[in-house]
């Protein structure tokens, strides 16, 4: 490695993950004697992470990144053995992703205080110190420099979502849930780590750095030169494209679980059982991101693979749509918002395979600050209504709460996709880049393109209806319980975060309005252009990615306008909204309409029987093979060891009997033996 | 001298605790035995080596002194330290320390003969970890039995007499085979060796011709029944499916520091005895049966984790647990590259002190709730809240969590073994081990979710409440370490590298700095 | 002109074999002792008869030490027998069968 002259900005980049990390030592050990029992630390920390990466990011728009070494964990030497360690990447995309992330956390904690402080809870040191844990994991994550960092921290963002969704760790149900999350997220972390191990070993020696995700010695930049012959990597016996396809398809088993897709999606609604600031910082920001920013951030690497491509969209447009689905039934209103995570960062994957690295990013940006409002929304609203969710037990509430329904009604919109609110402009240039993708390409691959666009524009209408069912149930109508009736108030620090959110979602839309700029020749595409904005060297911008998507994976785009599929997603969401109006948004005491649907509800409700699915495999299958096994232990292999015993013992009480206790006995023995011992020896030294 | 001072210490040490009073045994054996920690830690500091003991001849703290004549064979007084050993004696001293601190809760009669005896184990260990001839350590290796036995039998739960007699039956059987496979080796070489020095016979077999016929074995075929045998009676202390057997019942049946001592050292004599005996005199054949010897190494893993799976009493599922960590060692082991060894090694020392943290934690919740059954305890976590902090976090680290030892040392061994050209198909012999990661999860994760969380309950009659700071401290300053070789592993893995390398014919050495 | 060495070792076996049936079938104690005072002496006659033989002194120096050595073992051995019959009011050797597993 070259001694790079770092710019000096860059030296405090570290630190954005740091300070929360070091909130979580504060708040932990001494968060009893702070007056807000450790949110201080962490609302400091997290402001100053925020700022740092503000800075990060004007420094990034003014053109330097970053892409270095900071702590070896393992040495290497070149020739033999690689080694590992932590770095730092700061490039555009990582830039944007900290900036959110630190957002969000910061208005996560500043929200914490109202929902958990003045709720009178208690544990809360241990609460921030988590939420600080969470934080930093993160940050670190998004800022990894290569895929063996992002693995770790990957693993303790995992940590501490189970630590903070098992928060009220003494009812029954979080610690579950948190089992289940962490649980299920490790299967998928597993088929990660293989293909980890396997990238390790797959581009070393070819590269003396391996797991690097920029540059020039990156490895999805090997694994081009591979593809094009002009590097040889160990395939273990594979075409380099099916070997690489493998190896990508096992990182997804990383991302499948963590952005809670299909079919490891089950864990994210039962991880409503943890608070729902956490819930926000979860849905939003943190975990759930961690897997689709992994997939951005070596897109490069899955560019080489149309497989692969093909089986990100598909699996991303079907969990769309099968998410939103069952988002229809729900409720309560954390459950309805738990099941548009799922479908949105379907979306996200959907954009990722359909060739739209922008439009994916864009979606995730957008998301990020839509779900979070919604969640801190939902949270102001469960305050107001004494930790009861459920949405029938709500209404009329839109008079008594007016900034969390304004605020609220603009996240909804956003989730919606109603023009001009931010999902709008996102999720409709992930369908449209699907689409065009799906159209222009001449390969295979294109028909696993268009159905998932097919599954995704269906997802539209659903998720239309659902979000707006949510939204007058919860705000319109009449109260429908004497708490609706009554609610509890909320507190500025539960308001100010929601205000933040509310303008960001309305807004946060305008900064890459592909159709605008298509139609009015405008260059206002800014996220495209900033990720446009990461050096050449690093390998990881945009026109390089589409010149990758074209060679490796063939994929063209159609040029068909971004009107009318805009407009189609558009009309859909609409019409979603308007059956939702019309079923419960009329009458100021609607009616269950859903129980209509009868067999499909429960259906519904049961998400698919895929929980139960998933018990019996752990429990019927899992449980039931290791109870045979520790019978077999203990009967067989144990019961050789101990028939060993036993043989022994059985032939030594069975030998003892000659010891009869009569010396005549013994005499007659002795003279037996020496008669037989002689007689031995007579016949084998030839004495006869 | 380092190592002869070591020894006399804690033998003066033991001496002194057995004539000690009952009621100060504790506190003396403690004071005593932090003397051997700082000099291992000392020796640790100022360790400076560039070699394997057996190999390359370059070692630290040597001693070699002409002892005994025995039928043309000189026997020695040959003591030394390298990289591979180093840690393991740390990780000794510091383990008998802690647990002898540990002890001074749970037991309550005979405490001068229960210290003593740990002390004693202790200088066996040390003994066993430094002992380069092998007469010598033979006598350690045998020598850690005999004051486990009476550790168990004496101070052990109901069924102790059976879990004791078991452990010291199967393991000196072990011993016996191994002793057997030895000696054919040593008759094997016959006049190319005159001292029954390890690294004169690692040495002798690395060059061909040196072997000759014996008992009608042509030298292969002596190679591979020394390597059977050695392998068979190794692999019981490991311990490796299906040899496993006796581990249960003696970490059930033994108190809880002796249960330390055994998960945290014990066990990382056998991989210790590989490494040097199988792996490092007789490469060929373990090279040529890498496939057979991984299939163990996997099996364990697995087998392991889900027998942990179906278990009910907390130190069963970490001593099968163990199971499936040990067999990671193995698999690294066997891949014969850099990573695969050093990451093996790493390995021992983490799943030493990971495995002695989480014993610990369940000794202390047995203190004071006076059950370790999953269905008897719940929500404990509301009661000992920062004993089960650190449980959780033990837990974490046997997950293999990144930042903790375990992490680095099983992302070491699967790098390693992935790579390893000596396995057939290894990327999916190392797939397939690593779904242990999986399950280990699944079983933890959902024994705490029974016994920590939840409403608080309890099905024995005791008060329970926070445990003594005597208790807690050896936890903390155990998952510090866990934390410290996790998150700056080349504290330990740089000396194993180096150690490592020339049993793989490598001359390099990392880089300038230890 | 002396008698050839193998009548002394016919008598010699002879006894042997005599004091090994008593041996064998005797359920008096007393016997039991007359009976290993039979063989070694056996084996005396055979130590007197080998000396004669080969003209050397040795063997007939052995069996003087074995006649002490029996004499010290019929010492033992009455002093057996007494407590024996002190225990079991008995000297049948099949009595006292309280010694076994």
């Amino acid at each position: 490695m070259a001694a790079e002259e770092i710019p000096l900005v860059f030296e405090f980049a570290p630190a954005i993950a740091v300070l929360p990390a070091l909130s979580l030592v504060v708040a932990l050990f001494f968060g009893e004697y702070f007056p807000k029992k450790g949110a201080e630390a962490g609302i400091l920390a997290t402001a100053g992470s925020l700022v740092l990466s503000l800075i990060m990011l004007a420094t990034v728009a003014g053109g330097q990144t970053v892409n270095h070494e900071l702590y070896t964990l393992v040495l290497g030497v070149s020739e033999e053995t690689f080694g590992l360690h932590l770095g730092i990447l700061i490039d555009p995309l990582s830039a944007l992703m900290l900036t959110i992330v630190s957002l969000i956390s910061f208005l996560v904690h500043v929200f914490s205080m109202g929902y958990m402080n003045d709720e009178g809870e208690t544990g809360l040191p241990r609460y921030y110190g988590e939420l600080g844990l969470f934080t930093a994991s993160m940050l670190a994550f998004v800022m990894a420099d290569n895929i063996l960092m992002a693995f770790m921290f990957f693993e303790l963002v995992g940590l501490a979502s189970y630590l903070l969704i098992g928060f009220w760790f003494r009812d029954a149900g979080p610690p579950s849930a948190a089992k289940k999350a962490f649980l299920v997220t490790r299967f998928g972390d597993y088929f990660f780590l293989v293909g980890v191990v396997g990238i390790f070993a797959t581009f070393f020696p070819a590269t003396s750095t391996p797991g690097m995700f920029a540059g020039e010695h990156a490895f999805p930049v090997v694994a081009e030169h591979a593809l094009a012959g002009e590097a040889t990597v160990n395939t273990f016996g594979f075409e380099p494209q099916t070997w690489f396809t493998i190896l990508g398809l096992l990182v997804l088993g990383g991302v499948i679980g963590k952005s809670a897709q299909f079919p490891l999606h089950s864990w994210l609604p039962d991880a409503m059982e943890g608070p729902t600031p956490v819930s926000a910082l979860i849905h939003a920001a943190t975990m759930v991101a961690a897997g689709v920013y992994l997939v951005a951030r070596m897109y490069g690497f899955y560019a080489l693979s149309p497989t692969a491509l093909g089986v990100i969209a598909l699996t991303g447009g079907f969990t769309a749509l099968f998410a939103a689905t069952m988002g229809v039934v729900k409720q309560e209103i954390k459950q309805v918002l738990a099941y548009s995570t799922i479908s949105q960062y379907g979306y996200i994957m959907l954009g990722l395979g359909g060739g739209g690295y922008v439009a994916a990013v864009f979606h995730l940006t957008t998301h990020a600050v839509f779900k979070a409002l919604l969640f801190l929304g939902a949270g102001s609203v469960i305050i107001a209504m004494h930790h009861n969710e459920n949405m029938w037990d709500m209404g009329g509430l839109k008079e008594k709460m007016p900034v969390t329904y304004y605020s609220f009604l603009s996240g909804s919109l956003a989730l919606a996709g109603i023009i001009p609110f931010a999902g709008f402009w996102s999720k409709d240039e992930v369908l449209f880049e699907t689409l065009v993708h799906g159209l222009g390409t001449p390969t295979a691959s294109s028909t696993l393109l268009l159905i998932g666009y097919a599954f995704g524009l269906v997802a539209v209408f659903f998720t239309g209806f659902y979000t707006f069912r949510m939204v007058f149930l919860t705000f319109h109508g009449e109260p429908r319980t004497d708490t609706a009736e009554d609610p509890h108030g909320v507190r500025w620090n539960v308001k100010a975060p929601l205000a933040v959110l509310g303008v960001l979602a309305a807004t946060v839309g305008f900064i890459n309005m592909t159709p605008v700029a298509e139609l009015t020749g405008a260059h206002i595409e800014f996220l495209h252009q900033w990720l446009d904005m990461a050096p050449e060297e690093y390998l990881t911008n945009v026109h390089h990615y589409t010149e990758v998507l074209e060679t490796a994976s063939h994929y063209e785009a159609a040029h068909i306008s971004p009107l009318a599929p805009g407009a189609v997603s558009l009309a859909l969401a609409l019409g979603g909204a308007g059956l939702a109006y019309q079923l419960y948004g009329t009458a100021a005491h609607p009616e269950p309409h859903t129980e209509k649907l009868g067999s499909i509800r429960t259906l519904l409700m049961h998400n698919y029987y895929l929980d139960e699915f998933q018990v019996w495999l752990a429990t019927g299958v899992t449980y039931r093979v290791a109870r045979a096994a520790n019978t077999f232990d203990q009967g067989v292999v144990d019961g050789v060891v101990n028939g060993v015993s036993s043989v022994s013992l059985f032939s030594g009480s069975r030998v003892r009997r000659i010891q009869s206790g009569v010396v005549s006995n013994y005499a007659s023995l002795i003279t037996l033996s020496l008669v037989l011992l002689i007689a031995f020896f007579g016949i084998m030294g030839g004495w006869f | 001298m380092m190592v002869e001072a070591l020894l006399a210490v804690t033998l003066i040490g033991a001496a002194m605790t057995f004539l000690s009073d009952d009621e100060w045994a504790g506190r003396v054996a403690a004071g005593i035995s932090v003397l051997p920690v700082v000099g291992s830690l000392w020796m640790y500091a100022n360790f400076q080596n560039v070699g394997n003991a057996l190999l390359s001849g370059s070692l630290a703290y040597e001693t070699t002194i002409d002892w005994i004549q025995l039928g043309g064979y000189t026997i020695q007084w040959h003591v030394g330290v390298d990289g591979v050993s180093m840690p393991l004696i740390a990780l000794s001293t510091v383990l008998t320390t802690l647990a002898i601190v540990s002890a001074w809760t749970p037991i309550d009669e005979r405490q001068s003969q229960f210290y003593g005896l740990m002390l004693l184990m202790e200088a066996s260990l040390i003994g066993v970890f430094s002992a380069l001839d092998f007469f010598a350590w033979f006598v350690f290796w045998e020598g850690v039995l005999i004051p486990m036995y009476f550790l168990i039998a004496v101070w052990g739960g109901p069924r102790r007499k059976y879990a004791a007699i078991k452990f010291f039956v199967y393991t000196n059987v072990a011993s016996l085979v191994m002793f057997l496979g030895f000696m054919a080796l040593v008759f094997g070489l016959g006049d190319s060796i005159t001292v029954l020095g390890l690294p004169e016979i690692a040495q002798a077999l690395r060059e061909p011709g040196n072997l000759s016929t014996f008992f009608g074995m042509s030298p292969g075929v002596l190679r591979l029944v020394a390597f059977t045998a050695m392998f068979a009676g190794f692999a019981v202390k490991v311990p490796v499916f299906p040899l496993h057997t006796w581990l249960p019942d003696a970490h059930v049946e033994a108190p809880t520091p002796v249960s330390v001592m055994l998960a945290g050292v014990l066990l990382k004599m056998g991989t210790y005895a590989l490494l040097r005996f199988n792996f490092t005199m007789l490469q060929e054949t373990a090279k040529a049966n890498a496939a057979l010897i991984a299939t163990f190494g996997v099996v364990s893993v697995i087998y392991g984790a889900m027998l942990a799976l179906a278990q009910k009493d907390l130190k069963r599922i970490v001593a099968y647990s163990s199971i499936s960590s040990m067999g990671y060692v193995i698999l690294g082991l066997v891949a014969f590259t850099p990573h695969g060894v050093g990451g093996a090694t790493f390995q021992m020392i983490s799943h030493g002190l990971i495995s002695g943290l989480m014993f610990m934690a369940v000794g202390v919740i047995y203190n004071e709730t006076h059950t370790r059954m999953v269905g008897d305890i719940s929500g404990i976590a509301d009661r000992m809240p920062w004993t089960v902090g650190i449980f959780l976090a033990a837990a974490f680290g046997y997950m293999g969590l990144p930042l903790m030892s375990g992490f680095i040392g099983e992302v070491l061994v699967f790098l390693g073994s992935f790579r390893s050209t000596v396995l057939p198909n290894a990327p999916l012999f190392t797939a397939a081990a690593m779904f242990g990661i999986v399950v280990v999860a699944g079983y933890l994760l959902w024994a705490m979710q029974r016994t920590l969380f939840g409403e608080y309950e309890l099905a024995t009659d005791y008060e329970v409440g926070r445990a003594p700071l005597h208790d807690v401290v050896p936890l903390a300053i155990l998952l510090v370490l866990v934390i410290a070789l996790g998150s700056s592993p080349g504290i330990a893995y740089n000396m194993i590298q180096r150690a490592v390398n020339p049993i793989l014919n490598l001359a390099f050495a990392l880089g300038g700095v230890l | 002109m002396a008698i050839q060495v193998q009548y002394y070792l016919l008598l010699s076996a002879a006894m042997f074999c005599i004091g090994l049936f008593g041996i064998l079938t005797r359920r008096n104690a007393l016997l039991f002792l007359m009976s290993v005072e039979l063989m070694l002496n056996a084996a005396n006659v055979n130590l007197v008869a080998f000396s004669f033989q080969y003209g050397n002194i040795t063997g007939q120096v052995f069996s003087l030490f074995t006649m002490a050595l029996a004499a010290a073992e019929v010492a033992v051995g009455i002093g057996i027998i007494l407590v024996l019959y002190r225990n079991f009011k008995d000297v049948d050797v099949t009595k006292a069968a309280t010694m076994r597993w």
